[in-house]
């Protein structure tokens, strides 16, 4: 009897320690790797995005929702856009986000909208009135990084990943506050003619 | 049905000793089944539990290193990536560091110190039973997230602004934090448990110039762990907060400070290493007097060595960071410290020397590792001393220099120790003796592989390779030793692997255990292998170091406790004695469910600042449950 019980009990840890091995197993096949070298084929497929004759808006390439859109879902590649906002100056005209020479991003409203391939284009192939391309200083990688980092900064809706707060001056609300949506009593109606030129 | 039954309050001093010992096994025995198990409080079985969990630690953290060297055994490898290299460098140090090393002689310590000090059970046993708990929790934390891709990738003493909110994305770096609460949390309550055993339960006449030097070298950490973990738990308590909710601790630009990081972590990194080596100290004393047949040479030497080393622990810590910029002076100051330190170590090696001098050594195999703890440990010390030096740190500093000298001193001063305790004390905790010639495979497999495998480091240290590198380039000199250190890792694994197929072996098909196998000379000899529940069928009193020694056969004891209640005699702090009969907690299923709370709370916290909130109403609830009055006969007195 007690003999039985403890055969009985053994089975039982034996099958928690399996369970709980083979979920975790399960759980890390499931989440996608942080990539310091992403795959050359997914990298160059990057730059196939098509963009709307007006050039807002777009479909990204098929491998981007393959690989679960990494750019606007992954802490990682928000942090180095982060970083890469810092590196390439974006704040000489963006400022921390709120605008300055150039539109504001962390307002919500978006001259070209927010999707990441209207984004992507902008700081790929620039854009009137002064964003300059930087097709041939950063690469296409980068550039998507940079995009998801920039879309953050005004989102709409809260997400699970977002970049922590910088080492630096804190002269704005982080990142990973609540979504530009709330800072917005009714919501983005038409051209805001502080947002400087429309396109 | 017996007469003495119907006795109100039935004492030992009315029974004969079957008798006694039927009712008090009724009394403080843990009940069978999942139940029983986890609730119990008997501390031999939540030691033994500890020490197995750490064990298991081990030996995954082992398989890291051997992953790590697998990876660096040739240039250019592609085995593993940086991304998962940093991960498994740093896992591989956290876990042995806090998973492993202070756990598993806090574990030891568990299940002997109130053997050795001749009591029943530890003190605040249920604390004790919540400890392990959370152990095991934080343990699990750190693994599963590891298991999951999110496993910490900062090193494991996390230096910001790389840990960070701004150059540690995701939730890595905060997993790591929080699995330090967790093993801090339970290594603050069993340092508790093991001062107030070690200061309040001794058997009656162990006066403290009477206490083995193991329940010394305990005592001392125990202090050593009260004073330094608040450090670390500000430390990281601070960094969550940094990443959580925006505070700045660490942010310069707002009136943080990214040295203040360092220097709480390194207060009590510092300390740290001697938590980990003063058990060992311990442990070594125990078994050279033991093996040599004659009392440790200077004991009171040895216990002013102890106090000594655990003070001056405290004031050596910038020699951690004397690469990051502090005053010219301070760092002299700190070079002065570090090198003193080696004179209570020295003093101690002496006195082992002299004791094996003057007695007549038994080559057993847990004295082979002691043998091996020595030699190893010096040339760490004098490593040690190499880099307590500012200028030369300065050129090996995040070298393999320095990862072949804290291997040699927390390997050498440490594990080897612990592997000698371990051979030691099985037939008392297990009742039966690992294999003899096995043993001395292991060591020879253990300490030849050790040698081979972290000494060409110390070269590779000064032709220039640096830690933490996923790999190197064909360019580089180092290719050939790193394949040799790769293979003579095989040879370290080997031997480890040998001990553990002796241990389950031993604990499974060993021969039977007597009472005293070693004829050892401190108490926890003096009951059966495995002790009882209750450990003792009558309170054994002390008059000498070594009372099995000097009593021949007959020890006296002392009587008057309950039998039908946990009960147990409390003693004065300097002389023991004895003061009052103190009832001692039965099982509680409480502890489990607090600690289940409090790992809720914690983790929960990694997501929300909310979760401090909501997550105290069950910790609350679970907390009352412990501490409400069950009407059990421990409760009245």
């Amino acid at each position: 009897m007690v003999r039985g019980r403890t055969l009985a009990n053994r089975l039982l840890l034996t099958s928690a320690l399996l369970a709980l091995t083979v979920g975790c197993g399960f759980l890390g096949w499931m989440r996608q790797p942080r990539e310091l070298r992403t795959n050359p084929p997914v990298l160059a497929d990057l730059s196939r995005f098509r963009l709307m004759s007006n050039g807002i808006g777009g479909a990204p390439p098929e491998s981007y929702f393959a690989e679960a859109e990494p750019y606007e879902n992954d802490a990682y590649n928000l942090s180095q856009g982060k970083r890469l906002y810092t590196w390439f100056g974006c704040a000489a005209c963006h400022g921390d986000g709120r605008g300055a020479a150039g539109p504001s991003f962390l307002d919500g409203w978006w001259l070209y909208g927010p999707e990441m391939v209207s984004i992507v284009a902008s700081i790929r192939d620039g854009r009137p009135h002064g964003m300059p391309a930087f097709r041939d200083r950063m690469t296409i990688e980068q550039i998507w990084q940079l995009a998801g980092y920039v879309q953050t900064i005004g989102a709409y809706s809260a997400k699970v990943a977002a970049t922590g707060r910088n080492d630096g001056p804190q002269t704005r609300p982080s990142e990973n506050r609540a979504p530009a949506v709330m800072l917005f009593e009714e919501g983005p109606v038409g051209v805001n003619p502080d947002q400087g030129p429309s396109p | 049905m017996t007469p003495l039954d119907n006795v109100a309050d039935l004492r030992d001093t009315d029974l004969n000793d079957v008798e006694l010992d039927r009712r008090l096994a009724s009394t403080w025995a843990t009940p069978k089944g999942v139940w029983g198990a986890l609730s119990t409080v008997d501390h031999k079985i939540i030691g033994r539990r500890y020490i197995i969990t750490a064990f298991v630690f081990l030996a995954l953290g082992g398989i890291l290193s051997l992953a790590m060297r697998l990876q660096l055994a040739q240039p250019e490898a592609r085995f593993i990536g940086p991304d998962r290299y940093n991960q498994i460098f740093t896992m591989h140090g956290t876990n042995m560091m806090f998973l492993f090393a202070v756990p598993v002689m806090e574990a030891m310590a568990v299940y002997l110190v109130p053997l050795m000090v001749g009591t029943r059970n530890i003190a605040f046993p249920r604390l004790n039973a919540f400890s392990y708990w959370m152990y095991l929790a934080g343990g699990l934390l750190l693994w599963i997230a590891f298991a999951i891709d999110t496993g910490p990738d900062v090193g494991w003493f996390a230096d910001v602004p790389l840990s960070g909110p701004q150059y540690a994305a995701g939730k890595r770096a905060d997993i790591w934090a929080q699995m330090i609460t967790f093993t801090e949390v339970s290594a603050l309550a069993v340092a508790v448990e093991l001062v107030v055993t070690v200061f309040k339960q001794r058997a009656p006449g162990m006066s403290l110039d009477q206490i083995p030097l193991f329940v010394w070298s305990m005592l001392v950490t125990s202090f050593l762990i009260i004073m330094a973990m608040p450090a670390i738990m500000i430390a990281s308590t601070a960094l969550i907060l940094d990443r959580l909710v925006g505070t700045q601790f660490f942010n310069p630009a707002e009136g943080g400070d990214v040295l203040l990081w360092q220097h709480l972590f390194w207060f009590f990194g510092h300390p740290e290493v001697y938590i980990i080596f003063l058990p060992a100290v311990g442990m070594v004393s125990t078994i050279v007097a033991t093996f040599t047949r004659r009392p440790v040479f200077g004991y009171l030497g040895m216990v002013m060595a102890l106090i000594a080393t655990g003070i001056l622990a405290f004031g050596l810590w910038v020699h951690h960071m004397f690469v990051a910029g502090l005053p010219r002076l301070g760092e002299s100051f700190f070079t002065a410290s570090s090198m003193a330190i080696a004179i209570p170590a020295g003093l101690q090696i002496f006195c082992w020397l002299a004791t094996i001098w003057a007695g007549r050594p038994v080559f057993k195999t847990p004295f082979l590792f002691v043998i091996g703890f020595m030699v190893i440990f010096v040339i760490g010390g004098m490593t040690g001393v190499m880099v307590a030096s500012v200028p030369f740190d300065t050129q090996v500093h995040d070298t393999y220099f320095v990862v072949a000298h804290f291997h040699y001193v927390l390997v050498g001063g440490a594990v080897f120790p612990l592997l000698g305790a371990i051979y030691y004390w099985f037939p008392k905790i297990t009742g039966r003796m690992m294999n003899e010639t096995i043993g001395r495979w292991a060591f020879g497999l253990i300490f030849t592989g050790f040698n081979l495998t972290f000494f060409p480091m110390h070269i590779l240290g000064l032709q220039g390779m640096p830690r933490r590198i996923y790999t190197y380039q064909p360019e580089m000199p180092w290719s050939g030793l790193n394949m040799f250190v790769s293979l003579s890792a095989v040879i370290l694994a080997a031997g480890f692997l040998l001990f553990f197929i002796d241990a389950i072996r031993s604990a499974l098909s060993g021969p039977v255990a007597p009472a005293n196998p070693w004829c050892a000379s401190t108490l926890e000899w003096a009951t059966s292998s495995p002790p009882p529940a209750y450990n003792f069928s009558r309170m054994p009193v002390v008059g000498s170091l070594e009372p099995l020694v000097d009593n021949s056969g007959a020890l006296p004891v002392a009587s008057g406790l309950f039998v039908d209640r946990r009960e147990l005699v409390v003693t004065s702090v300097v002389g023991a004695l004895p003061e009052a009969r103190e009832s001692s907690p039965g099982d509680s299923i409480w502890p489990l469910w607090s600690a289940l709370a409090t790992t809720v709370l914690l983790i929960w916290s990694i997501f929300t600042p909310w979760a401090v909130v909501w997550g105290s109403v069950p910790l609350a609830i679970a907390l009352t449950g412990w501490f409400w009055p069950k009407g059990t006969k421990e409760d009245d007195a």
